[in-house]
């Protein structure tokens, strides 16, 4: 059974007079332990099927399934629990609460979702450690440099148990040795704790690490395929 | 799907909202500093205000009928020399035995003509009894010429400045003083003025004529009065502790009975007094209005500022699973921890220049040339700054509702968020 389904996803919104329809009758199923690349040009619907699959946006027609659960049916207050404990997020920048160490980033999911104090410490050093950053845990975001920060966001999705990581171009603001590390942990991660992984990207170099590429073009599903995984 | 919800902590909100306030230090210190010195000075000018109208309010208790006065029942709204208290010994006996903390004055209070050869004014004609009365405390070192009235001058009269010079008295002078009697005629004593005052009050240096009980009780025996029975137009009665006021006013009306006499507090018999007061204090509610503003404004202005400019930090909030409700309460804590900084600030910055105040008085006599009496009383020039409990937790409370008022609506919008919309910016 796949972990989620889309089925007929179609999503429009205006921006000022002009009608915009940004995805399509988008199909798709995305199985537990994926790790899969969405690719495409700007403006094909990459982030606007992440923020639709994630119940941040809900789309105008379509259905979207998680483990079963019809996410289109729920209201905002159960969309955002669904959230907190279904799911990990990891954004393309500003991830982290700047007023928060980068232990207590990690930490913070674990503390909404009511999980005990030591458990979500010793998760979220588990974490750190995982991603190499349990040196610097104690530092806020502004004392650790852009690649660093979006391991401690992968840490901080990881650690709370998500059944899906959605990443919206998490490399994006990376150098090329920086995306590369943050792709192997995540793949990595993505194998040893089963979590599946959902990222957009439109970096050549990072599809290479994906181990299925989903291309949208035109808000539409261009094509899916499963490949090997270059390692780096 | 599972019934799991979110839940946050409130030592996470706490700990947010904290470090939250702290990001721009410099800009929450100038609204915490805009704050706690303009609650200072609301502080500082509603203690000169408290003090001043206490200091009118002690001055016109001493210098009138005490905290609370006995009189026959009717006088207030109607004084006539015939209302007296005929059983002024009876009285004073169940007065004593209710063992007031402080002192009970027997008073004859009548409405006179006061004339010599050269002139005639109306006048009030104040027997008196023991040296220790505070209205004697009062007048004594304001006596100008001649001296106090010795215990039992049956003929003694003392008046005020302003009287001397209509009546063109001085020491020794005699004076004719004139009332109706019972039956309709009229009844005149020859008093000698033994001292002139001058109360810094031109109401009473006007009008004021004091004298022996003894002297009064003269008139009152020619309204048909029984001497014997030590008749006397009211109590004046000084408690120990002002706070006492209502305990002693309840007590002593239980005592009285149906017998034809009343107890009333100094409210009800200075009113214009406590008009006054009020009407004083809106001023000084006018300026708290606008530190409230300021304060209100100040706090707006830096929590309103961190909320738009965390709106991408409250998209990815929400979208990590943290509820609208918890974004509304940690934006309303942000607020209530600054209206309590603000508030501890503003007691610092107040309350140290009250308590400086307090001790050592602001001297308005430069301002106050043309004599600070008013509403038949008088303002001490030096002015001790006084904030009782209840103004303490008045302002408290007003300021930080205030503050927190002004904390709503940042919150609303922090709630409003759309993580999509916020995750954009």
């Amino acid at each position: 059974m796949a972990l989620l389904t889309l089925e007929g996803i179609g999503k429009r919104y205006r921006q000022g007079e002009i009608e915009v329809q940004a995805l399509q009758g988008v199909d798709l199923q995305v199985a537990e332990g994926d790790f899969a690349a969405l690719v495409g040009p700007s403006g094909s619907g990459k982030t606007t099927l992440l923020n639709i699959i994630g119940g941040l946006d809900a789309p105008t027609q379509g259905s979207v399934r998680l483990n079963g659960i019809e996410l289109t049916a729920m209201g905002e207050a159960e969309l955002s629990d669904f959230r907190l404990f279904q799911l990990g997020f990891i954004f393309q920048a500003y991830n982290l609460v700047p007023v928060l160490s980068a232990l207590e980033n990690v930490e913070l999911v674990m503390v909404l979702q009511g999980q005990h104090r030591h458990e979500r410490r010793e998760r979220a050093e588990h974490y750190l450690e995982l991603v190499g950053l349990k040196a610097v845990m104690h530092r806020r975001p502004s004392a650790l440099s852009g690649g660093q920060q979006q391991r401690v966001a992968v840490a901080r999705a990881l650690a709370a148990g998500p059944r899906l990581v959605l990443a919206d171009e998490p490399t994006a603001n990376l150098d090329s040795e920086n995306a590369f590390a943050l792709l192997d942990i995540m793949h990595r991660l993505s194998h040893e704790e089963k979590t599946t992984f959902i990222f957009s990207t439109h970096d050549t170099r990072v599809m290479e690490r994906a181990e299925r590429i989903i291309t949208l073009r035109d808000g539409r599903l261009a094509s899916d395929e499963r490949h090997e995984r270059h390692s780096a | 799907m599972s019934a799991r919800r979110s839940h946050l902590p409130l030592p996470l909100l706490l700990m947010l909202a904290w470090r939250n306030i702290w990001r721009h230090r410099r800009r929450t210190l100038i609204t915490l500093s805009s704050i706690g010195i303009g609650f200072g000075l609301a502080v500082l000018f509603i203690g000169i205000g408290d003090g001043s109208h206490n200091s009118m309010i002690r001055n016109a208790i001493k210098l009138g009928e005490g905290h609370l006065t006995v009189q026959p029942d009717g006088y207030q709204a109607a004084p006539a020399n015939h209302k007296y208290l005929a059983e002024g010994q009876t009285l004073q006996t169940r007065l004593s035995a209710l063992g007031i903390a402080g002192s009970v004055e027997p008073r004859i209070s009548l409405q006179v003509l006061a004339s010599t050869a050269n002139n005639s004014v109306g006048a009030a004609l104040e027997g008196m009894g023991a040296e220790d009365d505070p209205r004697v405390e009062m007048l004594r070192p304001q006596l100008v010429e001649g001296e106090w009235l010795e215990a039992g001058d049956h003929r003694g009269i003392l008046i005020g400045d302003g009287m001397a010079s209509k009546l063109k008295a001085r020491v020794g002078s005699k004076v004719v003083l004139m009332a109706g009697k019972e039956g309709g005629d009229s009844q005149a004593h020859l008093g000698r003025v033994r001292g002139v005052f001058d109360s810094r009050v031109d109401e009473l240096d006007d009008y004021l004529v004091l004298s022996d009980l003894r002297f009064a009780r003269y008139f009152l025996e020619g309204e048909g009065a029984d001497t014997a029975s030590e008749p006397v137009t009211r109590f004046a009665i000084f408690l120990d502790d002002p706070d006492s006021m209502a305990h002693w006013k309840a007590r002593i009306d239980t005592a009285l009975g149906d017998n034809g006499a009343v107890v009333l507090d100094w409210q009800e018999m200075m009113p214009q007094l406590v008009q006054f007061i009020i009407l004083d204090d809106a001023g000084n509610y006018v300026f708290l209005t606008l530190i409230l503003i300021m304060v209100v404004f100040g706090i707006l202005n830096t929590v309103l500022m961190s909320v738009l400019e965390r709106t991408r930090e409250f998209g990815l909030l929400r979208a990590l699973g943290i509820s609208r409700h918890h974004l509304l309460w940690l934006v309303f804590c942000e607020s209530l921890l600054l209206s309590f900084l603000a508030v501890v600030i503003g007691w610092l910055v107040g309350g140290s220049t009250h308590l400086w105040f307090s001790h050592h008085g602001i001297d308005f006599s430069a301002l106050m040339s043309g004599g600070t009496q008013m509403m038949g009383t008088f303002m001490d020039p030096v002015v001790y700054t006084e904030l009782s409990r209840e103004r303490v937790v008045q302002l408290t409370t007003i300021v930080f509702a205030a503050t927190l008022a002004s904390g709503i609506y940042p919150a609303i919008k922090a709630a409003r968020v759309t993580p999509v919309e916020a995750l954009r910016t």
